[in-house]
């Protein structure tokens, strides 16, 4: 019997958002360009146009052990070259930012190779070798996953994403890597993910309407769309929090041992 | 030893806190704005601004030690007097005399309502320290009562420098 993938349980449009997010055939809609040689400035790893540090011989100069899982598994690009492992970071802001972090990991695991994501509670940062990383980048910044107001990419001093926004509805950031440019209504990115001043600013365009927010994020909030009005999340969130106390205590497999122990069977 | 603080011999100030609280972070020239009409009441003893810190450099990461230069840490000018903000302005506490408060909420609402379309709500109660406490003895020694203004007390994080985070204004 051929089953479907549902990805994710609920049909409200915040359960339909994370379902696209998850499908790896669904295409993420582009919502602006940035020009690659800004992204690298912005990821502050290498300057444009200098080449990747490596950290190992390609692969194909290196002797390994017999061992076949490395046959199975068709190494990425980067893998092969031997390039360095660099990450990029989100933070993805309470008021209906599009993604969140748990999103974000499934989302990543989902659609990309090569990924080593960490889950926090306020943002989500992806390890990769660092040309997967680039080109993983472009999709994160121009798609859908991110809005330039409510989301921000930040490699350190994350804090921001639990706190009330600016008067410009901007996330609160206390590096202030970006300011809102009021004459364009533009986002600037005036520095870069860790805070180091860019030479010059890199327009990431004008944040998205809330309206527009409210349709594409994947946040469960009581005044936009409520998990109590997901009865199937309910559902499973329910199964998986009983199926953890009962599998974790092990309860049955105590009571059976203190009936042993009493004297009984 | 007894904790009992005697009521007779000290000056004991009849008050009460209003908290006005944005629904977004202000930026400092409507903080100003806001903070310049209300010090036109009457009854206010002191104002605390709460928020989140703004650091001058940057203290973690690959850019420690690098100037951060956010345009929100900035001076305020409160009836002629400069105030520096070192934090961002989330909330504002007013302390004001306990006899003229209903009057004066309605004035700090009306004062909001010009200066804010966002949200914001005003409350009323303690929102402050009005016992002596630890932090206090350890921020200004022992047997202080007295020797500090009594408006100071509770006010301000012991590890903070009243020099720069307490601003008179006249």
């Amino acid at each position: 019997m051929a089953y479907e993938v549902q990805y994710y349980p609920g049909e409200s449009v915040i359960a339909e958002n994370r379902k696209k997010h998850l499908n790896p055939d669904h295409e993420l809609e582009k919502l602006r360009t940035i020009a690659d040689d800004d992204i690298v400035k912005l990821l502050s790893h290498r300057n444009p146009g200098e080449g990747y540090k490596t950290v190992h011989p390609p692969l194909d100069e290196m002797d390994f052990e017999e061992d076949a899982m490395k046959d199975f598994v068709e190494p990425i690009d980067g893998a092969k070259k031997g390039i360095r492992i660099r990450y990029v970071q989100f933070t993805d802001s309470m008021y209906n930012a599009p993604a969140q972090p748990y999103d974000r990991a499934r989302t990543y695991l989902r659609r990309f190779r090569g990924v080593d994501t960490g889950t926090l509670s306020g943002r989500q940062v992806v390890e990769m070798r660092e040309s997967e990383l680039e080109e993983v980048s472009k999709i994160l910044l121009e798609s859908e996953l991110f809005d330039t107001a409510k989301t921000g990419l930040r490699g350190a001093t994350v804090h921001g994403h639990s706190l009330r926004l600016d008067e410009n509805g901007l996330m609160f950031d206390a590096l202030q890597r970006y300011v809102y440019d009021e004459d364009k209504g533009h986002v600037v990115y005036v520095k870069d993910q860790v805070g180091v001043e860019l030479d010059e600013p890199i327009d990431v365009g004008e944040p998205l309407p809330e309206d527009k927010l409210k349709e594409i994020t994947t946040i469960y909030r009581y005044d936009n769309v409520s998990l109590r009005d997901d009865p199937e999340v309910i559902k499973v969130v329910e199964e998986v929090h009983f199926a953890r106390t009962n599998g974790g205590y092990g309860l049955e497999v105590l009571n059976d041992d203190l009936q042993s122990k009493l004297g009984g069977n | 030893m007894s904790t009992e603080v005697d009521d007779s011999e000290i000056d004991v100030i009849k008050a009460s806190d209003v908290k006005i609280f944005p629904y977004r972070i202000l930026k400092p020239k409507t903080a100003e704005k806001i903070l310049n009409d209300i010090f036109e009441l009457d009854g206010i003893l002191r104002v605390l601004i709460n928020g989140e810190n703004l650091p001058q450099v940057v203290n973690m990461g690959p850019a420690k030690g690098e100037p951060v230069n956010h345009t929100d840490r900035t001076t305020i000018n409160i009836n002629g007097n400069e105030v520096p903000l070192s934090v961002s302005v989330g909330e504002i506490i007013l302390t004001v005399q306990l006899d003229n408060l209903d009057d004066f909420v309605s004035q700090v609402n009306d004062i909001l309502d010009k200066h804010i379309d966002f949200g914001f709500s005003v409350s009323t109660g303690i929102f402050t320290k009005t016992t002596t406490s630890v932090s206090d003895y350890m921020k200004y020694g022992e047997g202080f009562e007295g020797r500090v203004d009594s408006r100071l007390i509770g006010l301000v994080d012991p590890s903070a420098k009243s020099s720069e985070s307490v601003r008179y204004i006249r």
